[in-house]
């Protein structure tokens, strides 16, 4: 990737994160892998979270085997139909096609993958091997489109050129350069809205969609989470876009309003509070109005449902400590969640959250919480022990930490099995959080061994 | 005798092979107090990671040195300095693997050189408690996860340093003093953890003291340690690979093992006995038939049990899997140790797909072996008929679409629990398998038995309970409640 191509990148203006580094932060781009700490994902798997869900799509790694071998089919993104997103395609480049070059690998690859499923666009990803050899992506790309009459999207995201956001940031490129605009839709409608940085983890946008449907709002593209490329590639004919908690992909909804004038936010599903804010962003976007008035009959509603639904958790969460270790905006996001459950949040990670996150979490946790800048296990397990705490609530990385450190523990990140955007996904969380806080293993597993209980010789 | 053939297509689809450094890395994490590290990129390590962390249901130490596109290019000979030594102060580990990855092969790297400098270094700087790190040359590009496993245990048992003999054991004269006889046992990535116990309970019946390497029952198996650690917390450790120049015999187990087993017994002398597996009643016969004449003792009582057992299991069993049609897809060693029990049965193998050529392959005891990915597997196994599919758990979904029963062995396995308690290999755990095997044959035929009876076209919707669509609304509290694994 040409450095000037890199710097842009690094200009995000509508990221208030990037908007509080200084000139000189802003220029060094990715912070470099801190030694010692590397075990975060790479640029290549941040593009393939991003572009992976568009369900219908073959996804082409172009690479040694360890790059798709190692993560094909690995991803908690579900779709309601093609399942073409699960399979595997890799040019699987040998030591012949390191030195000789893995073109025509690739080309032969596209060409296998096209034949044989007849997808409605193949994604095609470099990786650092490839990257390193020269192979010329677009060149191939645009000559397996040619002769199959399928477009073939370059996605230049190689993993040794930052970290997990950049390739967030690399897909969202890909789709504003070669996707988005490129289909026509026949009907088109006044409330039809984008999504970008939703997943369909676990299946969360099933619990959002109906939702959004009683407002009378229509998803065209989630980016991407049970996509299909045929809406993707119309999210220009959307009227509103909402970011939800990815600051990685601000990039993309700054570029559909340039190109495109979709106005848009930044929003959450996690929680009653944000859910609420979030039907009250859109009716705002889409023109205000009677469907404000809708969206707060619609609100009202919801809210004494789930009041209902959450009640009886309210009472067994009262109190309860948890420490809260994830990232961006879902930092502050899933603590106001929690805060509504009666739930305590005694200590708040905030290593990838911006100034303003920050801020936002001392506002809601007062001056008392603990907030934690170094998330090594050894330090949320200490951490946990001195704070009390009932409970760690994390991304599937830490959840070990908490088991072997015999605390309970709830995934809050990417590879969880349990939905919990929406109203739904609220009472959900509550209930989850019950069981997992309750569950009658923790006893037993805490108790000493009879070889190690005191009065025995 | 069987023949190997590989496809001609030039496309990994849904692919069966996994990447060289996670093979080595796998060896690393059967031994005690242990970092495997990555020489590349950090995604070389993250995707490693998690793919474990789905296999074993456990927290997997594993770190890269963070090549990026600039070290990639400009040389990365001072980052690996670097990450050692925050990794040795961070961690510290007693045993570090190196493995390199295909950015650090790619670019010309010397780095044999530049690790004999940094261990020199390290030496001279910290004579006491500097660990032990160990360089193996792993490109992405080349290979397997099984040829990443020998290349570890080769580069593993050629470089561990030996106390040298006893010198209690050697006032007393030639080795026979101290008790019990060490026998090293080097093991390849098939045999699990409840394999690897069954077979060190076997030899220490013989009144010999085995000692694994690599042993990923005492690290991997699924343990609560008494605290957390950033390393393994269990598994073979520094202190008795010291003392493999003691073992007076080295027995491999597993193909996959064979190699490393010739490099440590031409290092220490000892004598060597080989297996390609241990799965079925002959094979392990031989083994047993080894051991009996190395200790001059009987078997236990409960060898012979064990035995009687399986003898019975194949009898009981062959009336179910005998002319089965079944397709196989895993790892070389894995392979024909599989396919080996199930043909021992009188199975008809109509499919069998490695990821990557290996020389036990030719061994194995039917027609033809596949180099391939699961779309070969999937393609044979409809041309065969298959019955019965048996493999990772990527394996599922071609099962799931040719309509046949799925049996999870190998790696990886992440779509139940309990991957490293199936077994494969030994009496019991040979029995377990057949036994896992039939009883997956009988679930189906109870399943479809009604469905394909045409005088009961009122069961007719239950024929798409196989399909596992799913609705998105209908169905999300079914999905909801689907354990996690």
């Amino acid at each position: 990737m040409a450095a000037t191509d890199r710097a842009t990148l690094f200009t995000e203006p509508a990221c208030d994160h990037n908007r509080d580094k200084s000139a000189k932060e802003r220029k060094a781009g990715c912070p470099k892998p801190t030694p010692g700490g590397t075990s975060g994902g790479c640029t290549f798997d941040g593009a393939l979270i991003t572009l992976v869900p568009i369900v219908d799509s073959a996804h082409v790694v172009h690479g040694p085997i360890a790059c798709a071998g190692n993560s094909w089919d690995g991803r908690g993104s579900l779709s309601s139909g093609p399942d073409l997103y699960r399979r595997g395609f890799t040019s699987d480049v040998g030591e012949q096609d390191v030195i000789f070059g893995g073109e025509q690998r690739l080309f032969d690859t596209i060409i296998e993958a096209v034949e044989r499923h007849r997808p409605p666009a193949v994604f095609v990803y470099s990786t650092c091997v490839t990257a390193m050899i020269g192979d010329d992506l677009d060149a191939v790309c645009a000559a397996a489109a040619t002769h199959t009459g399928v477009p073939v999207i370059p996605v230049h995201a190689p993993g040794f050129v930052g970290n997990k956001n950049l390739g967030n940031k690399l897909a969202g490129e890909a789709l504003l350069e070669h996707v988005i605009g490129t289909v026509e839709p026949p009907d088109v409608t006044d409330l039809d809205i984008n999504l970008v940085g939703e997943y369909n983890i676990a299946g969360e946008l099933w619990d959002v969609l109906p939702t959004l449907s009683k407002l009378g709002l229509r998803v065209r593209a989630c980016i991407s989470g049970d996509a299909r490329y045929a809406d993707v590639a119309a999210a220009h004919r959307a009227r509103a876009t909402m970011v939800v908690c990815s600051r990685a992909l601000l990039g993309l909804a700054r570029g559909l309003e340039e190109q495109y004038g979709i106005p848009w936010f930044e929003g959450s599903f996690y929680g009653v509070r944000a859910m609420n804010d979030t039907l009250r962003q859109f009716a705002r976007l889409l023109g205000g109005g009677e469907l404000a008035e809708r969206a707060e009959e619609l609100i009202e509603l919801e809210q004494t449902a789930v009041d209902l639904a959450l009640e009886p958790y309210r009472e067994r969460l009262a109190g309860k400590r948890a420490v809260l270790y994830t990232g961006g905006v879902k930092s502050w996001s899933i603590v106001s969640a929690l805060q509504d459950l009666g739930v305590e949040v005694v200590a708040n990670g905030i290593t990838k959250s911006s100034d303003g996150d920050v801020e936002k979490i001392q506002e809601l946790l007062g001056p008392d919480a603990k907030i934690v800048t170094e998330g090594s296990p050894r330090e949320l397990l200490r951490i946990a022990e001195e704070t009390r705490a009932d409970i760690l609530v994390a991304g599937g990385r830490n959840q070990y930490t908490a088991l072997k450190g015999r605390l309970p523990f709830l995934d809050i990140n990417q590879e969880r099995h349990i939905p919990y955007a929406g109203y739904r996904g609220a009472v959900e969380l509550a209930r989850r959080l019950d069981l997992a806080i309750t569950n009658p293993v923790w006893e037993q597993v805490r108790a000493p061994a009879p070889w190690d209980a005191a009065g025995v010789a | 005798m069987a023949r190997v053939v590989t496809t001609t297509r030039r496309a990994g689809l849904d692919p069966l092979k996994f990447s060289q450094p996670l093979g080595g890395a796998l060896v690393f994490l059967g031994l005690a107090g242990a970092m495997p590290v990555m020489h590349g990129s950090k995604g070389c390590a993250s995707f490693a990671k998690a793919l474990l962390t789905r296999h074993f249901n456990e927290p997997i130490p594993l770190q890269t040195t963070g090549i990026t596109e600039v070290t990639a290019v400009l040389g990365s000979g001072e980052e690996l300095v670097v990450h050692l030594d925050a990794i040795r102060a961070k961690q510290r580990p007693e045993i570090i693997g190196l493995l390199t990855t295909g950015v650090t092969e790619v670019s010309g790297e010397d780095v044999a050189g530049q690790m004999r400098q940094y261990i020199a270094m390290m030496e001279h700087t910290t004579p006491e408690g500097a660990p032990l790190i160990v360089r193996v040359s792993t490109p992405d590009f080349i290979g397997g996860l099984s040829d990443g496993w020998s290349a570890a245990l080769r580069a593993l048992v050629s470089a561990v340093p030996f106390d040298g003999p006893d010198a209690d054991d050697a006032r007393r004269g030639s080795g026979s003093g101290s008790g019990e006889d060490t026998v090293a046992v080097l093991v390849g990535p098939s045999l699990t953890a409840a394999d690897l116990d069954e077979l060190c309970a076997l030899i220490r019946g013989f009144g010999l003291a085995p000692v694994l390497v690599p042993d990923l029952s005492g690290s991997l198996d699924g343990h609560l340690a008494p605290s957390w650690q950033p390393t393994t917390t269990g598994g073979t450790g520094l202190a008795a690979l010291r003392r493999l120049d003691r073992a007076g015999l080295v027995i491999t187990v597993g193909a996959t093992a064979a190699e490393a087993g010739v490099g440590l017994a031409a290092r220490t002398d000892a004598d060597l006995v080989h297996f390609d597996h241990l799965s079925g009643l002959r094979a392990v016969d031989a083994l047993v038939t080894e051991l009996m004449a190395r200790s001059g003792r009987g078997p236990t009582h409960e060898v012979r049990r064990a035995r009687a057992r399986l003898a019975d299991g194949l009898l009981d069993s062959h009336f179910g899997l005998g002319g089965a049609r079944i397709a196989l897809a895993m790892e070389p060693e894995a392979l024909v140790a599989v396919g080996s029990l199930l043909h021992d049965v009188g199975a008809e193998i109509v499919a069998a797909v490695s990821p990557t050529d290996a020389p036990v392959l030719a061994t194995a005891p039917w027609d033809e072996i596949v180099i391939g990915d699961l779309i070969d597997l999937e393609e044979r196994a409809v041309d065969g008929g298959a019955e019965l599919l048996i493999g990772s758990s990527h394996v599922r979904a071609v099962a799931d679409r040719i309509g046949a029963p799925h049996l999870p062995v190998g790696f990886p396995i992440y779509d139940r629990l309990g991957a490293t308690l199936r077994t494969t290999a030994g009496y019991a755990g040979s029995l377990r398998l057949l036994v896992d095997a039939a009883n997956r044959l009988l679930d189906h035929h109870h399943d479809t038995d009604h469905r394909m009876d045409p005088h009961r076209d009122h069961h007719a919707e239950r024929r798409d309970v196989s399909q596992h669509r799913i609705d998105p609304f209908d169905e999300l509290d079914v999905l909801c409640q689907e354990p996690s694994c």
